[in-house]
């Protein structure tokens, strides 16, 4: 069954700017997805209009089969929104009360909603800070409880603008230990990220955006897959001898030959198995062999823009 | 029930501020202290101009006027949701905005009808208003009736500037001055022009006075009851008008993208 759902999605703003233009994509249920692209590439724009906070001037799109303009009472109550920053929080409430708030908000009471809260709280690392006043809290702390809060009414679709900006390596890294619980719950997860390498650790699949409208969408190795087909190998303690035959070859791409005994090549097909064998041959163990990155095929796909921000 | 709880749960981000702003001590010496200083200086001025039927007017007026003025800050606190940047999630959540922000401002009604009815226990008796201990039931339901009813109205208010954050205070001033004339605080409703008592008439508090004064008066049931009915069904009136302007804004700031108000 598909979760989320995106067909011709267009939004323009008063003044022209277009920040979705014709966007299309499915996300299946129980599926972690992320979203990635430049600056003003429309992501936000997409997950407003997701949440039901922004109309499309164009398209649609539906959450769990409920159609986000028409039926947004229903897509309320089954999505969790998480837009990252330090705003969105009571700064004279403490943390437990932010989240007793938007709990009754999301229809909780009593000794349900206490026990979610606490759970939340626990979850998201806040249990020894629960009761201190927010506006003293962290930006990474704050951005803990805008996840706890969009957790609170345990939706089966999540939300998430740039849910780990602010947050500290390790606290980043617990998060996607969360997200990985958050899939095996069952639910269905956007994710917009500039990290590529946490999509790539999180992500079942990610669509590559770029002006509004999709450049790539896939599972993060085959959209690493798109900008070369070639395997990439990497080896250290190469032979000066074995480095000048390889550099020879002309099948094969030296990325890197300039450091001594450290190579990084470019093949593809029978050649790989015949640069292994002569590295191996000559004794060479430290020796990896991959697939571009994500972050690689990111930066391949939008290079030509440089710095600027889409439009 | 889920609407209650969720202005239950709002009243309690309300008071968090409150207590930011107050303390017991500021509340008793710098809010109330201003307040009744305001009450007895209208009211003293208005002696010298006036007989004692009007002094009466007066003191009773200026001092529900204190819980009037405090439950329109209500058209600046709910501005505040703007800064704090939950206005997306609040739309986002299944929940009808009105509830929210109902129960956010409750802090200045309640405060409002606390500093009015010291005021009306406290100073009326200087000029020459004289309670019975049966009469302050009504008193108290009166007074917390005309906070409730310029909060409601105050919340229309809100609504309407929320876009417009810079109107704030002059329309909330606006209002609190215009209610002055209008709604039988300074002057009795007869002595208006048609179109000015017509809207007083729309507005709770001149029905609570009218009821008060008959309170004070010892007015047959009728004289006391028939305007209170009228200042429950006219707060009801602003509060839905309320309800229907703060769909209206949501609608529109979700097509025009401007939910965000930063
Ligand atoms: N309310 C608005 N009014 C006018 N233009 C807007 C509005 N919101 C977004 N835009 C424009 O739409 C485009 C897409 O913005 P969006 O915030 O969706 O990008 P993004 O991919 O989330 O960028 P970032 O990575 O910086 O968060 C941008 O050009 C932006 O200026
Ligand atoms: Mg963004």
């Amino acid at each position: 069954m598909i979760a989320v759902s995106a067909s011709g999605l267009t939004r323009t703003f008063q003044g022209g700017g277009q920040a979705l233009e014709r966007f299309t994509f499915e996300v299946p249920r129980g599926e972690v997805h992320g979203l990635l692209g430049p600056n003003g590439a429309g992501k936000t724009t997409l997950c407003r209009i997701l949440s039901t906070v922004l109309l499309p001037t164009g398209g649609s799109a539906s959450v769990l089969g409920r159609d986000v303009v028409r039926d947004a009472a229903h897509v309320r109550r089954s999505v969790g929104v998480v837009f990252g920053g330090d705003r969105g929080v009571y700064g004279r409430l403490t943390a437990r009360q932010n989240l007793n708030f938007w709990a009754a908000l999301h229809g909780l009471s009593g000794r349900a909603l206490r026990e979610r809260v606490a759970v939340l709280l626990e979850r998201t690392g806040l249990t020894g800070r629960a009761d201190e006043r927010v506006d003293h809290f962290s930006r990474g702390m704050k951005q803990r409880l805008h996840l706890a809060r969009g957790l609170v009414a345990d939706p089966p679709v999540l939300i998430l603008d740039e849910p780990t900006a602010g947050m500290d390596p390790i606290a980043a890294h617990e998060f996607r230990d969360l997200v990985a619980q958050l899939r095996d719950d069952g639910r269905t997860v956007l994710l917009t990220t500039h990290d590529t390498a946490e999509a790539e650790a999180v992500c079942d699949r990610v669509t590559l955006m770029r002006r509004g409208a999709v450049l790539a969408t896939g599972s993060p190795s085959s959209v690493a897959g798109l900008v070369t087909s070639q395997d990439r190998i990497s080896a250290s303690g190469v032979p000066a001898a074995v480095v000048a035959e390889l550099v020879a070859r002309p099948e094969v791409v030296v990325l890197d030959g300039s450091g001594g005994d450290r190579v990084e090549l470019e093949t593809s097909g029978d050649t790989t198995g015949e640069v292994l064998h002569l590295l191996v041959d000559a004794g060479v163990t430290r020796l990896v062999r991959g697939r571009p990155s994500l972050e690689e095929a990111y930066l391949r796909l939008l290079r030509r823009q440089g710095m600027a921000v889409d439009r | 029930m889920q609407s209650l709880r969720v202005i239950g749960r709002s009243a309690a981000v309300a008071f968090a501020d409150a207590r930011a702003i107050y303390t017991w001590r500021t509340w008793t010496f710098g809010w109330l202290g201003r307040m009744l200083a305001q009450v007895v200086f209208f009211t003293y001025l208005g002696t010298k101009v006036g007989g004692a039927e009007q002094t009466v007017r007066l003191v009773l007026g200026n001092a529900v006027m204190t819980s009037v003025v405090e439950s329109l800050s209500v058209v600046a606190s709910t501005g505040w949701e703007r800064m704090s940047g939950t206005l997306p999630l609040l739309v986002a959540a299944p929940t009808r905005p009105v509830w929210v922000f109902f129960g956010r401002s409750l802090q200045w009604p309640v405060s409002g009808t606390a500093t009015s009815l010291v005021a009306l226990f406290g100073l009326a008796p200087l000029f020459g208003v004289s309670w019975q201990a049966a009469q302050v039931p009504a008193v108290v339901a009166l007074v917390g009736l005309a906070a409730l009813g310029s909060y409601c109205f105050g919340l229309l208010l809100a609504a309407l500037v929320l876009r417009a954050y810079g109107l704030r205070n002059v329309v909330s001033n606006a209002a609190y001055l215009l209610m002055m004339p209008l709604c039988g605080v300074l002057v009795p409703a007869e002595v208006l022009p048609g179109p000015a008592r017509a809207v007083g008439a729309l507005l709770p508090l001149t029905h609570v006075l009218t009821a008060l004064r008959g309170v004070v008066a010892h007015s047959p049931p009728a004289a006391v009851l028939v305007p209170t009915g009228m200042a429950v069904l006219t707060t009801i009136g602003w509060f839905a008008a309320a309800s229907f302007a703060f769909d209206v804004l949501v609608r529109g700031a979700r097509r025009s993208g401007t939910l965000d108000l930063t």
